[in-house]
């Protein structure tokens, strides 16, 4: 039985990793940046959500708020940051993102206050239902369903849409599309407005999860999901989804049962090195 | 050349003044920016009533005193050499760490070689007092604070209890989680699990259905506030009705708002009990704190407090702020009034004696449940 929970926990803490990691291997496999400020984005949401819906009392207007200012943020951040040094070494972009990143958690603790803020009312997040014996709050059925609907819709998007091929086209090879009438920037944009508002709900449904939004929330999943776009291959959404579920799991487990030895999060990170000396390119990235 | 001019004679202006004023400055480093920036914001606040309140008294041995105040960014490499400006440009006499652990002893180190009298208000870790004579701590050691979880289990329980641990992997759950560990096997305690997670951790669905399968009468868990609210709140929600003894670090308002409903019932070894009117200055203190701070005041906030007011004390017993003077009134002080409970003294390396609080979370408050005054169990290590 506790097996099964914790393969069933496992896989709720992956979808919670999903929704974070794809905006950012989209990132990387459109301009080959490491998107640490994705992770400020993730904590946007969150404050989003929090302060509209303590202000408010409704959620859904504190989710509305966080879809739109995540989105608008990752396209400001890829306007303002990225766009001007698009042509230098990979490092350059990714220095400026670490410094990004920094500003964003510091700004949060000037704006919001360096304690966190909780929801006033959480009515989802003491709520439970134990299907099978195994219990889980309402959120965590929310971040599940969210995961599932908003990646389905984006891959039906990228599949039949005219945007979408021409945005997968663009991530094949670049130049290719760009002489098929694609413009790259428009793709860019796109891009970071998807990534970025999966990040922002994702990080406002961490909030509800957690009932408690902090400056510094980004900086654990930060890294998580850097492991994860690594292990499921650079690039690949698939592969990243995947890395996503596998990392929630092993997590599960190794915090009962390898935990005396290990930190959790550096049990995440040692999956990472054992499967990258089997498979250097990922799960299923491209050699 | 005229720029020159004007930066040397802004220098001469700082030097100046720095020489003439006839103040006592006392040190004083927390982390104002950066993860750990609230719980320094709540420590600063602390030492600067302690400094108004002494000043509006008169001072000591009839100067004010001043407080330097520098952000360590809860970085030893920051503690470091503002410890080292405290000491060469600024000129303390004294110094107090409104830090954790990792700051605080890399900046004792400094104070040692200095020879200036330093306290840690609220920092846990066994080795601060180790680097020599010179630091002192203004509250108890993880280890005793663990033993006394332990007695307090024991006594309310029963001497049989199955205990699951759930401890936080730094060195402030470590050391609690130590003592706790060494002294609930004495008192017949069983320990059924002990389960640790790190200081980001917000998720414990894992470790909430493990507990599960463990069925401990009591859970023991050792963390800060914003780790503790997420773990009782999954913990009851989870389906887990256990009682919940947790660790003085738990003793923040905003668990209750984190926690909501699942902080009731919760007890805290080591908490502060906010309806009590000894000493004369801790209702006060609370309500100051409360309207310079907007929210209510934590036990770091009061550990910071009376460490500076404690400083002040050793000044004015020692009828001189000479540090070597100072040093030795502090060392020698007795039955002083700290907020979290009377300081009866310091043992040899400078580690305090204090009964240890415990409160419970009732109606969203923390009500006093019991002291425990045990020598035996209680007596700071050496």
């Amino acid at each position: 039985m506790l097996f099964v929970e914790l393969i069933v926990k496992g896989l709720v803490y992956g979808c919670m990793y999903a929704m974070m990691a794809v905006g950012l291997t989209l990132v990387y496999g459109l301009l080959r940046i490491l998107h640490i400020a994705h992770a400020g984005v993730f904590a946007l949401g969150a404050y989003m959500v929090v302060t509209v819906a303590n202000a408010t009392g409704s959620l859904a207007a504190g989710f509305l708020v966080a879809l739109v200012v995540s989105a608008l943020a990752g396209m400001a951040i890829y306007r303002l940051a990225y766009q001007p040094i698009l042509g230098h070494p990979p490092f350059v972009p990714m220095v400026v993102s670490i410094g990004l990143f920094i500003v964003m958690q510091e700004a949060f603790r000037m704006i919001f206050g360096a304690y966190g803020i909780a929801f006033d009312t959480n009515p989802w997040y003491v709520a439970t239902i134990s299907p099978g014996g195994i219990t889980f709050n309402y959120v965590e059925i929310a971040m599940v369903i969210a995961s599932v609907v908003l990646l389905l819709g984006f891959g039906l998007f990228a599949g039949l849409t005219r945007a979408g091929i021409a945005w997968r086209a663009t991530v094949t090879d670049p130049q290719m599309a760009t002489s098929f009438g694609v413009d790259p920037v428009r793709v860019r944009y796109l891009n970071f407005m998807f990534g970025s508002a999966l990040a922002g709900i994702a990080g406002g449904l961490v909030g509800l999860l957690n009932n408690y939004v902090e400056p510094t929330m980004g900086g654990l999943v930060s890294y998580k999901a850097l492991a994860i776009i690594v292990l499921g291959g650079l690039g690949s959404v698939r592969g990243t989804l995947i890395a996503s579920l596998i990392l929630g799991v092993v997590e599960s487990f190794g915090t009962i049962y390898l935990a005396d030895v290990f930190d959790r999060d550096a049990i995440g990170f040692l999956f990472l090195i054992v499967v990258l000396m089997v498979r250097p390119q990922g799960l299923l990235g491209r050699k | 050349m005229q720029k020159k001019f004007i930066a040397a004679a802004a220098m001469a202006g700082i030097l100046f003044a720095g020489s003439a004023s006839a103040q006592i400055k006392i040190g004083f480093h927390a982390p104002q920016s950066g993860p750990a920036a609230a719980d320094g914001k709540s420590s600063t606040i602390g030492a600067e009533i302690a400094r108004d309140w002494i000043n509006e008294k008169g001072g000591v041995n009839g100067q004010k005193i001043e407080l330097v105040i520098y952000d360590d960014q809860n970085k030893p490499d920051q503690s470091v050499p503002i410890a080292n400006k405290l000491i060469g440009q600024d000129k303390v006499v004294a110094a107090v760490s409104g830090s954790y652990s990792g700051p605080t002893h890399a900046a004792a180190t400094v104070f040692q070689n200095a020879h200036i009298p330093y306290i840690s208000a609220y920092g846990v870790h066994p080795d601060i007092t180790k680097e020599g004579n010179w630091a002192f701590r203004g509250v108890q050691l993880g280890q005793p604070q663990g033993k006394g979880a332990a007695k307090f289990i024991a006594d309310k329980f029963g001497k049989t209890a199955k205990v699951a641990m759930i401890t936080m992997n730094n060195d402030f759950g470590q050391s609690i989680a130590d003592g706790f560990k060494e002294e609930a096997p004495k008192l017949g305690l069983t320990i059924v699990k002990e389960y640790t997670f790190g200081l980001g951790e917000r998720q414990f669905g894992p470790i909430v259905a493990s507990v599960k399968a463990d069925a401990p009468d009591v859970i023991y868990a050792i963390g800060y506030y914003f780790v503790g609210g997420p773990l009782v709140a999954q913990v009851r929600s989870g389906g887990l009705k256990q009682p919940i003894v947790a660790a003085q670090a738990f003793d923040s308002m905003k668990l209750m708002e984190i926690a909501k409903d699942a902080a009731e019932g919760i007890y805290i070894v080591g908490g502060m009990d906010r309806g009590r009117t000894t000493p004369a200055d801790f209702q006060p203190f609370l309500a100051e704190f409360k309207k310079r701070a907007g929210y209510d005041a934590e036990a770091v906030a009061a550990n910071c407090y009376s460490s500076v007011m404690l400083m002040a004390d050793a000044m004015k017993r020692a009828g001189s702020t000479d540090p070597a003077k100072v040093r030795e009134a502090l060392a020698a002080t007795k039955n002083f009034p700290m907020l979290t409970g009377p300081l009866g003294y310091f043992n040899s390396v400078g580690e305090l004696y204090s009964p240890l609080e415990v409160t419970q979370v009732k109606n969203g408050q923390f009500v006093g449940v019991t002291v425990i005054d045990d020598q035996s169990i209680l007596a700071p290590p050496k």
